[in-house]
């Protein structure tokens, strides 16, 4: 009696009732473990420090289902890898609901109201959906199992680069084979599913209502095919998948009860951690809250229970190793490494039931688990790892706290301790008088105006390097022949400005950034005008996005944008093209920090140039090597530094004429690096605004500055 | 156990600056003030004996001066000092480094420290004497210019070396208590972080007078100096004659300067 | 208050010159009928006689005192007894790190009028005026001592020139008075090395200071130096930091390079213990970027720039 209708499958269909028990005790004591295990982590969490989030729960979901869902930050920088994981994802997915749908009818609506809804073409539809929801999650995995165990890429190479070789954490073999196991343990339970599913094909082989309907789950009807042929019979299937359905079951309750203490987790803390992220993350830090007994994170317990979810979150997929300028050099960082370290450190301390003593709770050293000062040190703040991270680690946030506490304790190199006392005496780190700031304009033709004694509608705050620096205050004076040639009403504060502070915050010097801060905002506050320009991306970025926390919100606009609205609006023409094959070096707090990437190329479009693109160009621009107090730190002796291996990753394009930059310590550190590393001469460094006044000449009664 | 600190709030020149109407000093609107960079170096091997010793030692500061010094104060609070102490009063105005040297006595009497140490000299004014003067006032056994110093604290004697020209070292033993004048780079002093500076403002600073020290005005100021500053002058500006042109001209020059010496040498 | 009083100086078994500029200036400072003797402390003193007979000076005084080397009490008292004394209107010492050791607290002790590190006296209508630097070496001070009958000054070495002359002063020997010394110095070290260079007889030295920048940029400039026939020498800030064994480090407490006739400074600023040591030097020249820099005001040339780049467009020429 054969209703198509009807057609379903019995489950537990043979099973004594002391087995089906068996079944359901092992199941419900799986379940158990995984929610202790969640409990643990979650208790793990609560540990850390208070957090309040910013931005509405409903806003947050909404935008971590979207990211989820799209994979598009997994398939960044690696579309492949996006692509076999989006598979094993679905499939994942897919099984999973297919299992809570089977539950939801036979373990609730069934017996407590009649409802049965699993049967018939729904049924039939089922199958055949979760039949291809399991040749997703194997394809995926099979092409994973390759990518890890062919295809070698650096970035799942788990040789780190703050420890040596005999150290006992150096390299993470456990790793490894928590990867292998997870791969081989899904690959298991998907092939057994089907083998499973073949099985009970053969043994019901006389049952119309399954037989005929097979094809509805075509891999396994395949393989029942391949069984049969092999000269396994009813009874042989029956064994067959009364064994199969042991070890495929008890498998898979094995693989949810170790959830939580495994990879496996990520698929919560992934999805967690996207939605309780920042996304100004590095761009604006948090300030050190008032009653805070050390600065900065000293202890374990120190970080937020957000950051202690971040570390849970991380899947090792190395895109922040691969993007990281100071690993790339050599130095002994790497974001990767340090979120891996905070996180064996956290689960080594805080998952037990009580709380180690606070002297074992330190995560500044050397031992395992530890962060050093020297990998702290190597950090430029590039925003390189946060910008790409899949999961929304927040790694410069965590280091440029711990940082906090190494300057507490003074230690730091001689030279940056000495940087950050001059920045204190004179407001910047040139040691020059305060008087000197706008010295730079004297030699000009015209006058600027002071903005602090009269209104203006543009305040241009031109930053230390700008001010200071032989070679940028050439810049700056072109630009001051610009702005004035263009008919702009613009002003600068003279003494009254001081260093923006955007380095030293990010060196977790706070208390000295609170000073710069305040004393710059009072000045901005005692002036008039419309709006900031600045040349300097450092200054643009903190005054856009963390002076409103001090009390200080002002309309700012990087020289770009600036100068691109001065074009359409007419007020400067290009009347020499610039005819020079070039490339432009996204500065990372003007492009990665806030996706400023067009303006500086729709200007090197009108000047006439022809722009060819580096390899790693826009959000994944490669930083100079300045960033994070790096200019006030020497270099060790002959190492590699990241503006030597940027300037011959440009070397490598064909007829460069020029490498053009946008920001004043760019300009140094590239110029320098030109020299250095031996293309001098084949082609040069030059400012935009440089380009820009060869394409619109100074007119003929005002000799431009020499 | 107590070490007593003598520090300066030293002043540096502002770009353009100009001497006062009275032509004895700089115009006060020209003066860059901070802690004597000897001073980084006296303090911080007082704060190191301190940590490193078994029994408690308090590490005092003093300093003489108006209360535009507090900051430099607070700066050493910050860096380990347990106290500071300021001493004022406008009959000090114009003392010179005996009549300051006379005050720090007088306080040290009072405190009575085990060991007072000093800078070997101010970058301001660059006496090199207030501590060793200081050490005639108080009786006490003395040396200047300790690159080295090894000291327990309460301890009958120290071991020291001195750093003399030509880049020659003496090794020293001397009776304690005694003062001592500490050279730059005999340690490495620590940062103090701008929070731990706002910090130790919760610290106090007391404030004496002369006659808290047992002084009155004629030991002060420019009746209890040694010498009285009669004008002061900005002289001709640097004698070099400089080089002009771009940088191979100016580098040309100078490799000719070379080459001269060189044909001339033997 | 009548007469000069001289307080020499020696070191390990030989005069130190700075004693004799102290003579020359003596000469200046000498009154019609004024005597200048010059006193001269050692366990054995007769050693330093014969170097000290030179013109102006009226008397050499020997004292035999327990220790061979400069201790601080032996030397206080001593010029304490022989001031009570005589009592001369001007006692000279060199400023010295010896002198830095005894000279505030003998000047404390009896009252004296007091100045250090003067580079010029003279009298104006019969008062003594000293000057010296002020504010970091940018202004010159000038002092006087009302109602000090002794002044004390202490020189500063190679500004005041010694007589050429040999003279024929009477000796006369003399007991110290009782004293009991505080310290004992217990011998003498050399610099440790670094390597062997021998900072005392170069006759060319370029150095390098703080305007260097960072380590990694040393190299270059011993390439610099080696080029040009240099010898490389550094100041203070960059033998502190180990960038430099300290057997290069030059300037007061470096090594005196008493033969060096050239010197070329690249990146120092002139900082006062810098310069004291250089300031003997025929031909300074100063490269730094700091328009203001105090070197500028000792060297003979100056350029004004980069270091960096003139230390390349240097190299070319060579």
């Amino acid at each position: 009696m054969s209703r198509p209708d009807a057609v379903t499958r019995i489950l537990f269909e043979a099973f004594p009732t002391a087995e089906v028990r068996l079944f359901y005790v092992i199941a419900y004591t799986a379940i158990a473990i995984f929610f202790y295990g969640v409990y643990v982590q979650v208790r793990k969490y609560g540990r850390g420090a208070p957090l309040r989030l910013e931005g509405g729960l409903g806003r947050r979901l909404a935008d971590m289902a979207a990211k989820v869902f799209s994979h598009r930050t997994v398939e960044r920088r690696d579309p492949a890898a996006g692509g076999a994981h989006r598979l094993i994802f679905y499939g994942f997915l897919l099984l999973f609901l297919g299992t809570a749908t089977i539950t939801l009818q036979y373990d609730i609506l069934e017996p407590l109201f009649g409802i049965r809804f699993w049967q018939g073409p729904f049924y039939l539809v089922f199958s055949l959906v979760l039949d291809l929801a399991g040749i997703a999650l194997l394809g995926g995995l099979i092409y994973m199992m390759y990518r890890r165990g062919w295809l070698k890429l650096p970035k799942l190479d788990y040789a780190r680069p703050d420890r040596a070789p005999g150290d006992a954490d150096f390299d993470r073999p456990q790793y490894r084979r928590e990867d292998w196991a997870f791969l081989w343990t899904l690959l298991v339970i998907g092939f057994t599913g089907y083998l499973l599913e073949a099985a009970r094909l053969v043994w019901l082989h006389d049952r119309p209502d399954v037989w005929d309907t097979r094809w509805w789950s075509p891999v396994g009807a395949a393989l029942a095919a391949l069984l049969e042929a092999a000269g396994l019979g009813a009874h042989g299937g029956g064994v067959l998948r009364l064994g199969l359905w042991w070890f495929h079951g008890l498998l898979a309750l094995v693989f949810i009860a170790l959830i939580p203490f495994t990879k496996v987790k990520h698929i919560f803390t992934a999805a967690a951690s996207l939605m309780v992220r920042d996304p100004r993350a590095a761009q604006r830090l948090p300030r050190v809250p008032e009653n805070a007994q050390t600065p900065g994170i000293a202890r374990i317990t120190d970080l937020n229970w957000k950051q202690l979810l971040n570390l849970d979150a991380c899947t090792k997929c190395g895109r922040c190793h691969e993007a990281c300028p100071a690993r790339a050099v050599g130095a002994p960082l790497s974001p990767r490494d340090v979120i891996l370290s905070l996180r064996e450190f956290a689960s080594a301390t805080l998952e037990s039931a009580s709380l180690p003593a606070a002297a074992d709770l330190d995560v500044h050293g050397k031992s395992p688990g530890q962060i050093s000062m020297e990998t702290l040190w190597s950090c430029r703040t590039c925003m390189a790892c946060v910008e790409i991270c899949p999961v929304a680690v927040e790694h410069v946030p965590i280091i440029v706290q711990m940082r906090r506490k190494l300057v507490e304790d003074g230690a730091m190199d001689p030279l940056l301790a000495k940087t950050l006392q001059t920045i204190h005496k004179s407001g910047n780190s040139f040691g020059e008088s305060k008087r000197k700031r706008g010295s730079w304009s004297k030699p000009l033709p015209f006058r600027i105006k002071d903005a602090r004694k009269e209104p203006v509608q543009v305040l241009w705050f031109v930053g230390d390097y700008a001010s200071f620096d032989p070679r940028n205050q050439k810049v700056t004076q072109t630009f001051a022949a610009l702005l004035h040639q263009a008919g702009v009403d613009f002003g600068i504060l003279y003494d009254g400005e001081s260093n923006a502070g955007n380095d030293v915050r990010r060196v977790g010097e706070e208390g000295l950034y609170e000073v710069l801060a305040g004393a710059n905002i009072a000045a901005l506050e005692g002036a008039s005008f419309d709006t900031i320009v600045t040349t300097d991306p450092h200054s643009y970025n903190t005054i856009r996005n963390e002076y409103p926390d001090f009390g200080g919100t002002y309309e700012i606009q990087h020289y770009t944008s600036f100068m691109r609205r001065l074009f359409a609006e007419g007020k400067l023409k290009v009347t020499q093209p610039v005819k020079l094959r070039a490339t432009f070096h996204d500065p990372c707090h003007l492009g990665r920090f806030n996706k400023g990437y067009e303006a500086p190329r729709e200007l090197l479009k009108l000047l006439g140039c022809e722009l060819v693109e580096m390899g790693r160009c826009r959000d994944n621009s490669f930083c100079c090597g300045a960033g994070g107090g790096r200019i006030w730190i020497p270099d060790p002796v002959g190492a590699e530094k990241p503006a030597q291996n940027r300037i011959r990753e440009a070397a490598a394009i064909p007829g460069l004429d020029v490498y053009v930059v946008s920001c004043p310590k760019d300009l140094t550190m590239f110029e320098d690096a030109l020299k250095t590393t031996g293309n001098e001469g084949k082609f040069v460094v030059k400012e935009l605004i440089e380009l820009i006044r060869e394409a619109v000449p100074a007119p003929r009664a005002e000799a431009a500055p020499a | 156990m107590k070490i007593l600190v003598a520090v300066k709030q030293v002043a540096a020149l502002d770009e353009d600056f100009t001497i006062r109407a009275d032509g004895r000093d700089v115009d006060e609107e020209f003066l860059l003030r901070d802690l004597n960079e000897w001073d980084d170096y006296s303090l911080e091997e007082a704060v190191k004996i301190k940590e490193a010793a078994s029994q408690p030692v308090e590490v005092v500061v003093i300093t003489v001066a108006p209360e535009h010094a507090d900051e430099a104060l607070r700066k050493c609070l910050a860096k380990g000092a347990d106290r500071a102490i300021r001493v004022w009063d406008e009959a000090v105005e114009g003392s010179d480094p005996i009549a300051i040297a006379r005050v720090i006595a007088a306080a040290a009497r009072r405190e009575s420290p085990a060991m007072l140490f000093a800078g070997v000299q101010s970058s301001d004014q660059a006496f090199a004497s207030t501590g060793v003067a200081a050490a005639a006032f108080l009786e006490w056994p003395h040396a200047a210019v300790v690159t080295s110093l090894k000291l327990s604290p309460g301890a009958q004697s120290a071991v020291f070396r001195r750093e003399l020209e030509g880049g020659l070292l003496e090794e020293v033993e001397i009776h304690c208590p005694a003062v001592l004048t500490i050279q730059l780079g005999i340690n490495t002093p620590r940062y103090a972080s701008l929070r731990s500076i706002k910090q130790a403002a919760a610290k106090p600073i007391e404030v004496k007078s002369l006659s808290d020290l047992g002084l009155n005005t004629a030991d002060v100021g420019e009746a209890g100096s040694a010498s009285r500053v009669r004008r002061m002058v900005i002289p001709d500006k640097g004698r070099a004659q400089l080089i002009e042109g771009d940088v191979a001209a100016q580098a040309r020059r100078l490799a000719e300067i070379i080459r001269e010496f060189q044909g001339s040498a033997p | 208050m009548s007469g000069v009083l001289i307080m020499a100086e020696q070191r390990r078994g030989e005069l130190r010159p700075v004693s004799l500029e102290l003579i020359g200036a003596a000469q200046a400072l000498r009154r019609s009928g004024d005597s200048v003797a010059v006193a001269i402390l050692a366990s054995s003193p007769n050693q330093f006689i014969e170097p000290l007979k030179l013109a102006g000076v009226d008397e050499i005084v020997a004292i035999k005192v327990e220790s061979a080397e400069f201790d601080p009490d032996t030397f206080e008292a001593v010029a304490a007894a022989l001031i009570t004394e005589r009592a001369p209107d001007v006692v000279l010492v060199a400023h010295s790190v010896d002198s830095f050791g005894y000279a505030p607290a003998l000047a404390a002790r009896l009252g004296l009028g007091f100045a250090s590190d003067v580079f010029k006296v003279e009298r104006i209508e019969g008062e003594l005026i000293a000057t010296r630097g002020g504010y970091g070496q940018k202004v010159n001070v000038e002092v006087d001592f009302p109602g000090h009958s002794t002044v004390l000054l202490a020189l500063r070495a190679n500004v005041f020139k010694p007589p050429e002359q040999a003279g024929s002063p009477r000796i006369t020997e003399i007991a110290p008075p009782p004293l009991s010394s505080r310290s004992v110095g217990r011998g003498f070290i050399e610099l440790a090395g670094g390597d062997d260079v021998d900072m005392t007889q170069a006759e060319f030295i370029l150095t390098i200071g703080r305007g260097i920048g960072e380590e990694s940029n040393v190299a270059q400039f011993k390439e610099l130096a080696d080029v040009v026939g240099a010898t490389l020498g550094c100041s203070r800030p960059i033998a502190d930091a180990g960038w430099l064994p300290k057997s290069r480090q030059v300037g007061q407490s470096g090594k005196t390079a008493g033969a060096c006739k050239l010197y070329i400074a690249m990146g120092v600023s002139g900082a006062i213990q810098h310069l004291a040591g250089m300031k003997h030097v025929a031909t300074i020249v100063a490269v730094n970027s700091d328009a203001g820099a105090s070197i500028f005001g000792v060297a003979k040339y100056g350029i004004v720039g980069d270091i960096f780049e003139i230390a390349e467009e240097l190299r070319r020429n060579f």
